[in-house]
């Protein structure tokens, strides 16, 4: 029969601990939900409409008119009045009044009189490719909708009656489905990356400085010298922070599901099962950083950094299938990589275990690997190391009430 | 003699900076492997040769047709054919492939005898970025076919070739990327990222601008010593300011020589907005640094802001589709003013008129942030009773 009682009184000592240090308590308890209010807030429209359009219309002709009009049509564009000359999109474009154009040239209905080939040319700000692509993409469908009328037309000029016209042009018809991400949502796209970084970060920094704390006001030595075994310690410093990030996986996912519309499916146990692994990792890797770093100004700096790098290289918005091997070896290393995208086949996708099993035992196995290092990790005193003069990464840094 | 104090003072500073390692490495490191890191990951610069599976269940010669138009068209890669459907959605489901394309049975037949049928074409949403690009080049490639079905089909009907041809091609729709003429990833993003890196590492230094003092035992001498507060943290601040637009250079050495990403506005009028970007950014983190009660703290709040800065900058998802207000809040964080900054003078320069605004609201903000900073100072309690 383990004894916990010493587990206990250790997490009880940190609870104590996380509730006398406000700022702690704020980190772990308020600002997740800060992030993903904000970052909610910043996706909620979750696709991109609107976007502001110059027409050119330098024909002014019936024509023309119906170019116009189909742009007009869409709620994927807003026609911007102001600009009515090509300059007018130049100098629009370039202080970003417009994010796209149509020029329909002078000759246009002219040449359609003379069955002349014309051309409408489409202009796109490539300078934020979150706009040119789906920019590209609403062109495509209103080009098609528009060439469709256009041909119907034409045809009813040669005297094919509605049916005929009808018959001709949906001979081939192609059905487009964008699988388990119909509307193109960005919310759904990227929001439980964001999130699931939020809780890495803020799952790092909670127990990250559950140690170094201890160092720097010396009481560390005390769980050195006392006869509780390495693994108590682990588990009762880590305790409260495991807690309190499985109380942020699940906020967190709620919030995502209720207020922002993110598509959440998937097996319930399944996501548990990846929110338990997670969060073990976390809490152990912090741990283990903890214990080998001097002090807390330098885990914070440290854990405050890799955010960004991970998610970017991790292939969770840019395709792992684009970046080179040697990149994507490298973020195979990291917890983050693995769960994200288990996390987005199973949540999105609402696949099955077979489909994350591979993800799933990778996860074990960091699970296990970083527990086993966290529970055993060295109690043996080192002398201080003769490094010459240090400023902040000694033991100490500045602190008004030291 | 006061020239001298403060050479003194900012060598003194520069010494401490060198002997924070752990500072020392971030400064030199931080923003330099995240350029590296940016770069590597948006090496393929285009979403092309998207993954494109064909499920033939004609196996006619229009069939063949049908794939070999797929097969040259610009952006999708035709990487397998099965020959049900059920393998195309496991594969699609594996994440194999990203875009299905089924062609039914009697496709051959059914166009030969001007019936109607259907071609299904089916996109892996989970993406957005291949998503997005696998649906235009779609959409590209299905009106070109249904084109030449259309044609074909009027042809039979006795139509003339020309006129066939001018109901379904009489109107061209050629497109331009302005400020990015190839659409290329890398010049949209791997600057901005690496720079987001650098602020985070600029964040982390400044932040012990104040509190790397008042939060060490020497403070009691500095005090002591009579040394003014202005000139003590206006050398301070210089080091920093200095160092600071030092690690970026490099950055940019790689990114505009090396990578040669583009740079509308030219070397000087960049380097100037840096400079007065990172006097904003200094000026927040010497802020937080005064109202911290000790490094970590003061680290805390400075990347508490610095971190989600760049999403709420609106320079990925654009601020035009955030709510309202958020589009009004998001400009009192410095980076805002920066981001959108870099975006419009790398890409497009649009002239000192525009700019000035970025300029200005950044200085702004550098008097605001040093000037809460002073105050809070000035009505601090130190030397400290402790």
């Amino acid at each position: 029969m383990i004894d916990v009682k010493q587990i206990l009184n250790i997490a009880h000592y940190e609870i104590m601990r996380i509730f006398r240090e406000r700022v702690l308590l704020a980190i772990l308890f308020i600002v997740p939900l800060l992030y993903a209010s904000m970052f909610g807030l910043v996706y909620v429209s979750a696709i991109l409409q609107h976007v502001p359009l110059g027409i050119v219309d330098l024909d002014h002709s019936q024509e023309s008119r119906a170019v116009v009009s189909a742009f007009e049509n869409t709620p994927n564009f807003q026609v911007i009045p102001q600009v009515s000359t090509y300059a007018d999109l130049e100098a629009g474009m370039k202080n970003g009044l417009v994010r796209a154009g149509v020029v329909i040239p002078a000759d246009y209905s002219q040449k359609l009189a003379q069955h002349q080939l014309t051309q409408i040319l489409t202009v796109y700000d490539g300078s934020n490719l979150i706009y040119g692509f789906n920019t590209r993409k609403y062109f495509q469908q209103v080009l098609n909708t528009f060439s469709a009328e256009h041909t119907a037309a034409y045809l009813s000029g040669l005297g094919m009656t509605k049916q005929e016209i009808v018959n001709v042009m949906d001979t081939v018809s192609y059905s487009m489905q964008v699988w388990y991400n119909p509307t193109f949502s960005y919310a759904t796209f990227i929001y439980i990356g964001l999130v699931l970084m939020t809780l890495q970060q803020i799952g790092l920094l909670g127990v990250g400085l559950t140690v170094t704390r201890e160092k720097e006001e010396n009481s560390w030595l005390q769980f050195l010298c006392a006869a509780v075994p390495q693994w108590k310690i682990f588990i009762g410093k880590a305790l409260p922070y495991f807690i309190a990030n499985f109380f942020n996986f699940g906020l967190l996912l709620w919030i995502a599901a209720r207020f922002v519309n993110v598509k959440i499916e998937g097996s319930v146990g399944l996501i548990l099962l990846l929110g338990l692994l997670f969060d073990l990792i976390i809490v152990s890797v912090g741990f283990i950083v903890s214990v080998y770093f001097p002090n807390s100004l330098l885990v914070t700096r440290y854990f405050m950094l890799i955010s960004v790098p991970i998610f970017v290289a991790s292939g969770y918005s840019w395709p792992s299938t684009h970046i080179p091997a040697v990149i994507n070896t490298l973020l195979r290393t990291m917890p983050y990589t693995w769960m994200a995208e288990a996390f987005r086949l199973l949540t999105v996708k609402n696949l099955g275990f077979e489909y994350i099993a591979d993800k799933i035992m990778v996860l074990i196995l960091m699970a296990a690997a970083t527990t086993f290092f966290a529970l055993t990790f060295s109690k043996r005193r080192k002398p201080p190391a003769q490094i010459g003069p240090v400023v902040n990464s000694a033991l100490d840094y500045p602190n008004k009430n030291f | 003699m006061m020239i001298r104090q403060c050479w003194v003072i900012m060598q003194r500073e520069l010494f401490y900076m060198w002997r924070d390692k752990s500072l020392r490495n971030i400064l030199l490191v931080g923003p330099l492997l995240g350029l590296l890191l940016m770069a590597g990951v948006y090496s393929s610069q285009r979403i092309g040769n998207i993954s494109t599976a064909i499920v033939d269940l004609d196996k006619s010669s229009a069939s063949r047709q049908v794939t070999t138009d797929l097969k040259n068209s610009q952006n999708l890669q035709v990487v397998a054919y099965f020959d049900t459907f059920s393998q195309l959605e496991e594969s699609i489901k594996r994440g194999e492939v990203i875009v299905g394309v089924v062609i039914p049975e009697n496709y051959g037949k059914d166009i030969a005898l001007q019936r109607q049928t259907k071609v299904a074409v089916l996109i892996d949403g989970m993406n957005i970025i291949y998503a997005t690009n696998a649906s235009s080049a779609v959409l590209t490639v299905t009106r070109t076919l249904g084109a030449q079905v259309g044609i074909r089909t009027l042809i039979a009907k006795g139509i003339q070739p020309n006129q066939a041809q001018e109901a379904y091609q009489s109107v061209a729709f050629p497109e331009e990327a302005w400020f990015n003429p190839t659409a290329n990833y890398a010049y949209f993003l791997v600057l901005a990222f690496a720079l987001n890196v650098w602020q985070q590492c600029c964040t982390l230094a400044s932040c012990m601008t104040i509190i790397g003092e008042n939060g060490r035992r020497s403070w009691y001498q500095i005090r002591t010593s009579g040394i003014s507060l202005f000139k003590l943290f206006f050398c301070k601040s210089f080091v920093h300011i200095g160092i600071l637009l030092l690690t970026v250079l490099p950055v940019y050495f790689l990114a505009f020589v090396v990578f040669k990403l583009p740079l509308a506005c030219g070397w000087s009028s960049f380097l100037l907005f840096t400079l007065i970007f990172i006097l904003a950014l200094h000026g927040l983190g010497t802020m937080m640094s005064s109202l911290s009660p000790n490094a970590v703290n003061a680290s805390r709040y400075g990347m508490i802001i610095a971190l989600p800065s760049f999403l709420l900058s609106g320079f990925t998802w654009p601020l035009q589709a955030m709510p309202q207000w958020l589009q009004h809040v998001v400009w009192i964080l410095p980076q805002t003013w920066f981001f959108q900054g870099v975006s419009f003078l790398t890409f497009k320069n649009p002239g000192w008129g525009f700019v000035s605004h970025y300029f200005l609201a950044l200085s702004l903000m550098a008097v605001l942030f040093y000037s809460v900073a002073a105050l809070r100072l000035m009505v601090s309690d130190f030397p400290h009773k402790g």
